[in-house]
């Protein structure tokens, strides 16, 4: 019961790194590409090495969270996969989805505190060369643009000219509860990331409420427990004027944007609220080409969002 | 409905359910239902209760839990464990009660469906690979953002990725799930009420 709960990013990081692996994810490379070319980009304007390698596989959290198989696969995955990195980069992993962030992290937490889930997952990835130590740590990319916040506001160029920005933080950071960047019940640094960009955070009553998604939506549970409980959501976002809500998922990203006309087909809304990554956030107010930030993959479209900070056409 | 008698109810249920170790602490438990003001699910649908659940768990009931459709409504948000002053991890509870319902033969029909990615993901080495047409739109999409048009994993990382999943028995596993006789859930329950007694 002792343990902290809160850490300063500096703490939590330590000092800003020169390079870093950057876990790729599913929805965030596939379905909603633009996330993950975000993440580059900003990471890349902000000084830092990138890297991916195709050698990473999927994190297999969300596979584990909705086929009810026991858990060694999963981790013998996580562990082949940081091998890896250790092997061939020695370097710091950060990743851009939630859901991978609590999957690895758990996943970690339960190797490097059980010998005998070590052993076994080793024993699996032993026979391709690879043998993990848990020498790197893992982190999600929010935390660095904490980390980083002065930089970041010193590279506006597109100021966001008081947007209306409501935050979604996902359930999967804050239920990490010890030892993150903010306090897990009432977490406030991604408004102070919408204020450095000269955006207007807007605390709506389910800010903090989860998107329904979980890992299974549709299979493991119903989709009539999960859209009164979006429009209960959704609801309260419109009612406070949102103009633009941002994730850090991009399960989440997929669960608020592209169930909106879902809800519109059921008499719900309409709400029209674009959702987006907090990458492409900052990155679309830190200067990179919206080319890049991939909006078009958005079901909900954010022309409206383009015009107010100076963008009307293109994009 | 047949009839719940004590001399059926398991006082070391606690420790059978959580086979892998993933909750720890369940018998610390407080009864104070914070879990369950929380829920964003028990809002919606009151006879879904983690309280109540863990309180049938700790007192032994094997029967009301594992062929009831309660256990498959959770969202996996974790706002129980966030909320709760003793860090019970109800999202490992219920996965733990999923393992044990699919176990004992219940409740295939929520998961068997949700299958198909996991095998379709044994192929591409990544997950929520879509179709012929999703991925002709992921990959204009990636095209005209100018990066690769699908995220690339070698070949030897997929075979690998794979090879896990077959040397730990997932896969035939989950085959043997999908031909299994199901029995039925018992009960069901709707706006908190049971329905289908």
């Amino acid at each position: 019961m002792n343990k902290t709960k809160v850490l300063t990013p500096q703490e939590r990081i330590g000092k800003k790194p020169d390079k870093l692996f950057l876990f790729r994810s599913c929805t965030g490379s596939i379905g909603y590409p633009g996330t993950e070319s975000a993440v580059r980009e900003v990471l890349i304007k902000l000084g830092i090495d990138v890297i991916t390698d195709p050698d990473q596989t999927c994190c297999s959290g969300a596979v584990a969270g909705y086929s009810g198989y026991p858990p060694e696969a999963s981790l013998a995955v996580t562990a082949r996969n940081f091998a890896m990195v250790e092997k061939k980069y020695d370097a710091d992993t950060y990743c851009f989805c939630n859901g991978c962030f609590v999957h690895i992290s758990h996943y970690m937490h339960d190797l490097q505190t059980d010998p005998d889930k070590m052993a076994n997952a080793n024993a699996i990835i032993n026979q391709w060369g690879y043998d993990y130590k848990a020498r790197n740590n893992f982190y999600h990319v929010q935390e660095l643009y904490y980390l980083l916040l002065d930089e970041i506001r010193a590279l506006v160029v597109r100021p966001l000219n008081g947007l209306r920005v409501g935050c979604h933080y996902g359930c999967a950071y804050l239920l990490k509860k010890y030892g993150i960047v903010d306090d897990h019940e009432l977490p406030t640094f991604h408004e102070q990331i919408i204020t450095a960009l000269g955006g207007v955070p807007v605390f709506y009553k389910e800010r903090r409420s989860c998107c329904g998604s979980g890992a299974g939506r549709g299979f493991t549970h119903k989709e009539s427990v999960v859209h009164p409980h979006l429009v209960r959501k959704l609801d309260s976002a419109k009612e406070e004027g949102v103009q633009l809500m941002t994730t850090v998922c991009p399960g989440c990203n997929m669960a608020l944007d592209a169930e909106q006309p879902v809800l519109a087909a059921q008499g719900y809304g309409p709400y029209d609220i674009p959702v987006i990554d907090l990458a492409q956030l900052i990155g679309l107010a830190i200067g990179v080409d919206p080319k890049i930030l991939g909006f078009t993959a958005n079901t909900v479209s954010l022309q409206g969002v383009l015009e107010q900070v100076g963008l009307g056409k293109g994009a | 409905m047949s009839r719940e008698y004590d001399r059926d109810w398991d006082p070391d249920l606690y420790k059978k359910i959580d086979k892998y170790n993933s909750v720890k602490n369940l018998e610390q438990c407080l009864q104070c239902g914070k879990c369950t003001g929380n829920c964003p699910v028990a809002a919606i649908t009151p006879s879904y209760n983690p309280r109540a659940i863990i309180n049938d768990i700790l007192a032994g009931s094997t029967a009301r839990i594992l062929d009831s459709d309660e256990i498959w409504r959770c969202m996996k948000c974790g706002t129980c464990y966030r909320g709760c002053p003793v860090d019970i991890s109800f999202t490992s509870l219920i996965l733990e009660l999923r393992f044990a319902a699919l176990e004992s033969g219940h409740g295939q029909k929520y998961v068997v469906p949700a299958n198909k990615f996991v095998f379709r993901s044994m192929e591409y080495g990544i997950n929520f690979v879509p179709g012929k047409r999703g991925m002709e739109r992921v990959m204009k999409l990636r095209s005209d953002m100018g990066v690769e048009p699908f995220p690339k994993v070698t070949p030897e990382a997929i075979e690998q990725f794979k090879a896990i999943f077959e040397q730990t028995q997932t896969l035939r596993y989950m085959e043997k799930l999908k031909t299994d006789t199901e029995k039925p859930l018992r009960l069901s329950y709707a706006e908190g009420r049971i329905v289908n007694e």
